[in-house]
């Protein structure tokens, strides 16, 4: 579950054609930002949206302290809108931005090829995880983040939902891995992929880990697969109603079979 | 409910209330927590006005839910909803506008109690509060008013400041606001002290929220179906 990314500062109402005149000039880059993040956000269907976005992905900056943007941020949430946008010509210059040097760029462009749908990723997304849980899922030096953005590359997978045998063989390893996320995310994808019942009865084994954040990251989880078989088990989950309600959504707009949905409705309106 | 009369009658509540105030683990305050809970929740063999004892209780209740831990103020909504109407104006007093969290759980404490006195903290939630999650209880709130607790000339103008309020939060940016306004109206439709049948306002303000041109989100025009389909033909 990727966190919604907040506008820096200037928060006011803006139009959508104030939007792409900041995210055409090239100056001040905290504007460009907020403009790709509002085109994004409120989905923007103008003919220049996506050509916009797309040249700003291509556009790599240095990081600008001054305006308080991070390396690559312009970039980052122009990936990050190219996913809401669900427009294919964005695919290549994704795949691009994919074998970037930049983490957080790759992370990014994962995810927004997972909500695409890009079966074209599969082969790269594949090949960055192919090392496995000891190389690709090693953390850096002197950081909490891993070699390779592994959460987003798997999610993207699951979301692509090719399940060829090469796939299931890459995300395997990663049931291993140190990090409850990671397991949790590995799980997800081949839940996805292959619909069988024992990955989603692991994810609902999350639901009771003794830390919040790996419950809520799997409440997030079986929400995105709209697992029901878990709806009795998300009602009774220590976390927040609100992501309880998410998930549920999850159930009645993405699952199937039973529980049937004004059972999953019902079980919403306890939590309210 | 016929309870079986043990010999002491429900435990003392201040032991209890010692466990809270000493917990000492997020595992331990949910234990407590449910504890206090559910003493409060057992009614004495006799009925009593509320002692001292009890408001301490309650009060200690009411501060559970400003701690962040979302099983121990489950625990405490319970507890605090049980307790009815002595419990409301503790609620009113603890209310702290600078804990999103802890309005929330009293604002739904106070919709689960459905007494008259949070009407006016239910209006306003739903139509200023900044948290969605505080929006989303007033809302539900505001459909399961206990009508029958108020004087019979006060209920038509109370059940249709409801209908009002909840007409207004069917415009609400957030989904799960949308979301809880459709089980709002539902509920306040199949009042048995408001208006048979389901007035016209009210059945046109779900079908808008029923409606792929006007509500955007799939579970909120779902559940505004469900909600036509249970309170029958116009």
């Amino acid at each position: 579950m990727e966190p919604e990314t907040p506008p820096p500062g200037n928060a006011e109402p803006i139009s959508e054609a104030e939007a792409l005149r900041r995210l055409r000039q090239s100056e001040d880059q905290s504007l460009q930002y907020y403009g790709a993040w509002w085109l994004g956000r409120m989905r923007s269907r103008h003919p220049d949206t996506v050509p916009l976005l797309c040249q700003a992905l291509r556009q790599r900056q240095p990081r600008d302290a001054g305006a308080g943007v991070e390396h690559n941020a312009v970039a980052r949430n122009a990936a990050r809108a190219l996913g809401k946008l669900a427009d294919q010509r964005a695919v290549g210059d994704l795949l691009d931005a994919l074998e970037d040097e930049d983490d957080g760029l790759r992370e990014a462009a994962a995810r927004a090829l997972g909500d695409l749908g890009a079966a074209a990723a599969v082969i790269p997304l594949c090949r960055r995880l192919a090392s496995g849980p000891s190389v690709a899922g090693a953390p850096q030096i002197n950081s909490p983040k891993l070699q390779e953005p592994c959460e987003a590359l798997i999610e993207a997978l699951g979301d692509i939902g090719v399940a060829t045998p090469a796939v299931l063989k890459v995300i395997e390893p990663f049931f291993e891995h140190d990090r409850p996320l990671i397991r949790s995310a590995a799980n997800r994808a081949m839940l996805q992929l292959t619909g069988e019942p024992r990955w989603g009865d692991r994810l609902v084994t999350l639901l009771s880990h003794p830390q919040l954040q790996v419950r809520r990251a799997a409440l997030m989880d079986l929400g995105a697969v709209g697992w029901r078989p878990a709806l009795g088990a998300i009602s009774a989950t220590l976390a927040e109603n609100s992501l309880k309600l998410i998930a549920l959504r999850g159930l009645v707009e993405q699952g199937q079979g039973e529980p049937d949905t004004e059972a999953v409705l019902l079980a919403m309106d306890e939590l309210l | 409910m016929t309870l079986p009369e043990g010999p002491s009658g429900p435990p003392p509540l201040q032991p209890l209330v010692a466990a809270v105030d000493g917990a000492h683990s997020a595992e331990s305050l949910v234990q407590a927590t449910q504890a206090l809970a559910l003493a409060l929740a057992t009614p004495p063999s006799e009925p009593t006005a509320v002692t001292p004892e009890m408001l301490d209780a309650i009060r200690t209740l009411v501060g559970v839910m400003g701690f962040n831990n979302p099983g121990a103020a489950v625990a405490a909504v319970d507890g605090l909803t049980a307790c009815g109407p002595a419990a409301v104006e503790p609620l009113l007093e603890g209310l702290d506008n600078h804990n999103y969290g802890a309005r929330a759980w009293a604002v739904r404490a106070l919709a689960g109690i459905g007494d008259g006195r949070g009407l006016d903290l239910l209006e306003e939630a739903l139509q200023g509060d900044i948290g969605p999650s505080v929006r989303r209880a007033a809302a539900r709130g505001l459909g399961q008013l206990r009508l029958e607790t108020l004087e019979p000339d006060s209920r038509a103008p109370v059940w249709n400041r409801c209908l009002v309020a909840l007409e207004r939060g069917s415009q609400d940016d957030e989904w799960v606001v949308r979301y809880a306004v459709v089980v709002g109206l539902e509920s306040l439709g199949h009042s048995p002290h408001g208006p048979r049948p389901a007035p016209a306002a009210l059945l046109d303000c779900l079908k808008r929220l029923a409606q792929p041109a006007q509500e955007a989100t799939p579970v909120v025009r779902l559940r505004a179906q469900l909600a036509l389909d249970r309170l029958g033909p116009p």
